[in-house]
């Protein structure tokens, strides 16, 4: 198990941040938010 | 009457055939040959492999689909490519062995006026002793393989909840091997799994990878831009990693799986090797392994295909250092650079190098990522490669050539983490362009504005969009072309 990494230093993200992960008000909003990106990257590749 | 043959109906493929059956009149052929008899969305054989979706909600038979929009169908493996005909049939054509129950076998030649080499990814567990389904890994690189480590995850599951503690090993099963974003997607869901199985304390998850870095993923890396500043795909990568309780072995070769063990070799050298009761190993791919032979019958094969398999098309394949290569190396038409009528799609062209940085180790073992084709770039090639073909058999030499260089496309990859509506978890990830181009946008590579990561429930949400969305494309179903690839 030597070389297997744990990655001490990496950071945790707090209980906010995980709760806003599942919380579907925001996560409603931030899906209105990926699609618009996705539609942006969309737009930029197909030519 | 023109005849384009297109080999292989993946996602490049396929998406080729049903462009150029819309563009063109029914006065012209379209012809699809392919060895599988179905249709496989392989982003969500992931949730086939958990036994969180069935394998016919990811599969669906293509000679139905192909019946309804007029494309002729071989259901058949392309074996040789004869692009200027023989002595005695002075017209291009492929050799092909059928597959299917009725036909199994029997070979055929058949004609064409132009080609789309969309055979993709040959799987080679044969690089590496021991790997696969018919070794001693498991893989999710097709439905069957997903249902067959799906049903072994249940076995582990099992003795995870009769208290025996288990060690699962996901990831890479060669030096050389492509689609981390898959075996990454993989871990997430199975520690999900374990999650919902209460049984996360017993077992060990362990990642091991090619990838000298984590978030990687073949493409030297993201930074992604926040409001916060800019953050490396590593950090963000880390972070899921050490959330999670997800171990990882990086820099590592795999050499042989034996029953219960990996043996790997790092890039310093160094050899170890890991013990597991579950392995889901990725094999590197190669090219079809298709032949060409010129019309008097002289194998001309390595000057159509790279020794990897795959097509050479019209990119700069000249050998160069790392610090040389450029964005405009890669591929803009995809004609094949021996014949103006063939072109290679998706993942059977061959790239001119890496994106990621080769290594070696001091043994002379190869630690090099090979560069990731995903979906959504194989789509847009594919379309582009039909309007080319439907732009030529409409108006001969001055039918514009439409482009789709990587260097100059964006993508987007969406990995999931875990499925349920309320519960489910995806890693969102935009990248632009898909090749780093430091000339353009300075030592990050790529647009920060574009190149953009999140995780949480709604990247789980489109991933099921997607789902749904690509599966209804590749079906045909009224306005399907309205859905960009």
């Amino acid at each position: 198990m030597d070389n297997v990494t744990t990655f001490p230093e990496a950071h945790v993200p707090d209980e906010k941040e995980l709760k806003s992960r599942k919380n579907v008000l925001v996560q409603g909003m931030r899906f209105a938010v990926l699609n618009l990106k996705m539609i942006a990257m969309i737009n930029k590749g197909h030519h | 009457m023109a005849r384009t043959v297109i080999l292989g109906a993946g996602i490049a493929g396929h998406t080729a055939a049903l462009h150029l059956r819309r563009m063109l009149g029914k006065e012209h052929d379209v012809v699809v040959v392919s060895p599988n008899s179905k249709w496989n969305w392989i982003p969500s054989n992931i949730w086939v492999g958990v036994g969180k979706m069935d394998k016919k909600r990811v599969t669906f038979p293509l000679a139905p689909i192909y019946a309804r929009k007029g494309v002729e169908f071989h259901q058949a493996l392309a074996t040789e490519l004869h692009g200027e005909g023989s002595p005695d049939h002075p017209h291009p054509y492929v050799t092909v062995r059928y597959t299917g129950p009725s036909r199994q076998g029997k070979t055929a030649n058949l004609d064409y006026d132009f080609l789309i080499n969309a055979t993709g990814p040959k799987l080679t567990f044969e690089a590496t002793p021991g790997l696969g389904p018919q070794g001693n890994s498991w893989s999710v690189c097709t439905a069957e393989h997903a249902v067959e480590t799906s049903q072994a995850l249940q076995d582990v599951i099992g003795k995870l909840q009769r208290g025996t503690p288990q060690t699962l090993l996901i990831g890479m099963g060669h030096g050389t091997c492509t689609c981390q974003g898959a075996a990454f997607e993989y871990t997430f869901n199975v520690e999900h799994e374990l999650v919902q199985a209460g049984v996360r304390d017993k077992a060990e998850v362990i990642y091991i990878t090619n990838e000298v870095q984590l978030g990687d993923f073949g493409m030297d890396g993201m930074n992604f831009g926040t409001k916060d500043g800019v953050v490396p795909s590593q950090m963000f990568t880390e972070s899921l990693f050490k959330e999670r309780g997800v171990k990882a072995i990086m820099a590592a070769a795999v050499e042989r799986v034996e029953p219960g063990v990996v043996h790997y070799e790092q890039l310093d050298g160094t050899k170890g090797e890991q013990a597991f009761d579950f392995a889901m190993l990725l094999p590197p791919f190669r090219g079809a392994d298709l032949k060409a032979f010129d019309r008097e019958g002289n194998e001309i094969t390595d000057q159509v295909f790279a020794p990897s398999g795959f097509m050479k098309v019209d990119a700069d394949y000249s050998p160069k250092p790392y610090e040389q290569w450029k964005p405009s190396d890669w591929p803009k038409t995809y004609q094949s650079v021996k014949y103006d009528n063939v072109w290679a799609a998706g993942i059977a062209f061959a790239p001119p190098h890496q994106m990621s940085k080769p290594h070696k180790t001091p043994n002379g073992t190869a630690i090099a990522p090979a560069p990731p084709r995903t979906g959504m770039p194989s789509g847009v090639i594919g379309r582009a490669v039909a309007k080319t073909i439907a732009e030529r058999i409409k108006h001969g030499d001055r039918g514009k050539v439409h482009t789709a260089s990587m260097a100059d496309m964006g993508a987007a990859c969406i990995a999931s983490a875990g499925t349920g509506w309320r519960q489910g978890q995806a890693a969102a990830m935009t990248v632009y362009p898909i090749i780093p181009d430091k000339e353009r946008y300075g030592e990050q590579g790529r647009d920060t504005k574009e190149t953009y990561g999140e995780i949480g429930l709604s990247a789980h949400w489109m991933k099921v969009m997607l789902h749904h969305l690509f599966i209804y494309k590749a079906k045909a179903r009224p306005l399907w072309y309205l859905i960009p690839e």
